[in-house]
């Protein structure tokens, strides 16, 4: 399982496990699982979607980072959908 | 029974107000909670930019980001004030106004202009006061600090320091260290001090992980270091609100105290007018009927 947050300057949007990630980087979708190696990558405009929990966010720029199956999303424009 | 009307009066002018101190008191209470908890909720995205911030920046970076340049000599810096709207907060606002104007000496003395940015009715006041010109002001930021606040407040800042037109950001805010002390503190927040690694509030910051960084580590920092300045801003705003309205609930708390103590001493007053009345109404009585028998 992943652990999953979604910050944003004000608050913790979320914050729990799911078994995937998918996320709008710059360039394209980027989907994550777990055992995925460090990384960081900026966001672009899109949603993010939590798999197992079913949550999903409107995001815009910012970035995301995994260590140890930990996944961090921050970013100054998250809203749920 | 002159004086006891008069007394009578009083008791319930101070009565009256001390219901409007303790009510202040109460209602600065829950706004501070409300603040502190926002203040609280600020930190983990704080926490998060520093970590991934301070991991990626390495000195060599530093030349090529036009936010982290150091100003040999600055011929203009900007100091952004954060004041309340409202008054009745004890010292805060004077506090505030008296970092403000150390700062800003402080920079003049070096020979530097300093631009003066206020946020808060009671700073506008005070400046205006003592006919300094405002390079901007406004009064809209209210117990809700959004990021959105914080952004419009530096990003112009931000494109002007870029520009080269400015040499430094400061920022004049009250630090909420806790609900019974909110000290002003002025922050430099340009050019920007790079988070280093190590342990903040008791979080590991900038672990070095071998990151795979998309795109590379600069476009990533030149995204996020603007955010890190935004974010400065944002925790200034929500730590002088939760600061504003800690110090008004103990201004009203001292106040509603006050009122109880001058309470105490006039009931006393009045009491005693009482029974010095009543004591001399029953001797004149008493010396009356004497007289009659007499």
């Amino acid at each position: 399982m992943l652990t999953v947050s979604v910050i944003s300057p004000e608050a913790v949007l979320f914050e729990g496990q799911t078994d995937s990630v998918v996320a709008p980087a710059f360039d394209g979708q980027v989907g994550i699982l777990t055992g995925h190696a460090p990384m960081v990558t900026l966001l672009g405009t899109g949603e993010l979607r939590l798999g197992g929990a079913g949550k999903r966010f409107q995001v815009e720029g910012g970035f995301l980072q995994v260590v140890d199956d930990v996944v961090r999303v921050v970013t100054e424009h998250a809203k749920a959908m | 029974m002159a004086k006891g009307r008069e007394l009578k009066g009083r008791i319930k002018s101070v009565e009256n107000t001390r219901k409007i101190t303790r009510t202040m008191e109460m209602v600065a209470t829950s706004k501070m909670k409300r603040a502190q908890d926002r203040v609280v909720a600020a930190r983990p995205y704080a926490l998060a930019l520093a970590d991934v911030i301070s991991s990626l920046y390495s000195p060599e970076l530093a030349e090529r980001f036009p936010l982290l340049r150091q100003p040999t000599a600055p011929r203009r810096v900007a100091l952004i004030v954060l004041t309340s709207n409202r008054g009745l907060a004890g010292g805060f606002n004077a506090n505030l106004i008296k970092a403000a104007r150390v700062q800003i000496a402080e920079i003049e003395k070096a020979g530097t202009r300093v631009e003066v940015h206020v946020i808060g009715k009671k700073g506008i006041g005070y400046f205006k006061y003592v006919g300094r010109e405002l390079a901007s002001q406004r009064i809209d930021v209210t117990d809700r600090p959004t990021a959105e606040n914080a952004s419009e407040i530096v990003d112009a800042l931000m494109a002007e320091y870029i520009a080269g037109e400015l040499d430094g950001v400061y920022v004049t805010y009250a630090k909420f260290v806790s609900a019974l002390s909110t000290p002003p503190a002025t922050e430099r927040i340009l050019p920007v001090t790079p988070p280093t690694a190590k342990s903040k509030e008791g979080v590991a910051v900038g672990v070095q992980h071998d990151y795979l960084l998309y795109p590379d580590a600069e476009a990533i920092l030149t995204e996020l270091l603007p955010s890190y300045v935004r974010n400065a801003v944002y925790r200034a705003l929500v730590e002088t609100v939760a600061g504003e309205q800690s110090a008004r609930r103990t201004a009203m708390k001292n106040a509603t105290d006050n009122a109880g103590d001058i309470l105490n001493v006039l009931r006393r007053t009045y009491n005693r007018a009482r029974q010095a009345q009543i004591t001399q109404e029953i001797a004149e009585i008493v010396g009356g009927a004497a007289a009659l028998q007499g």
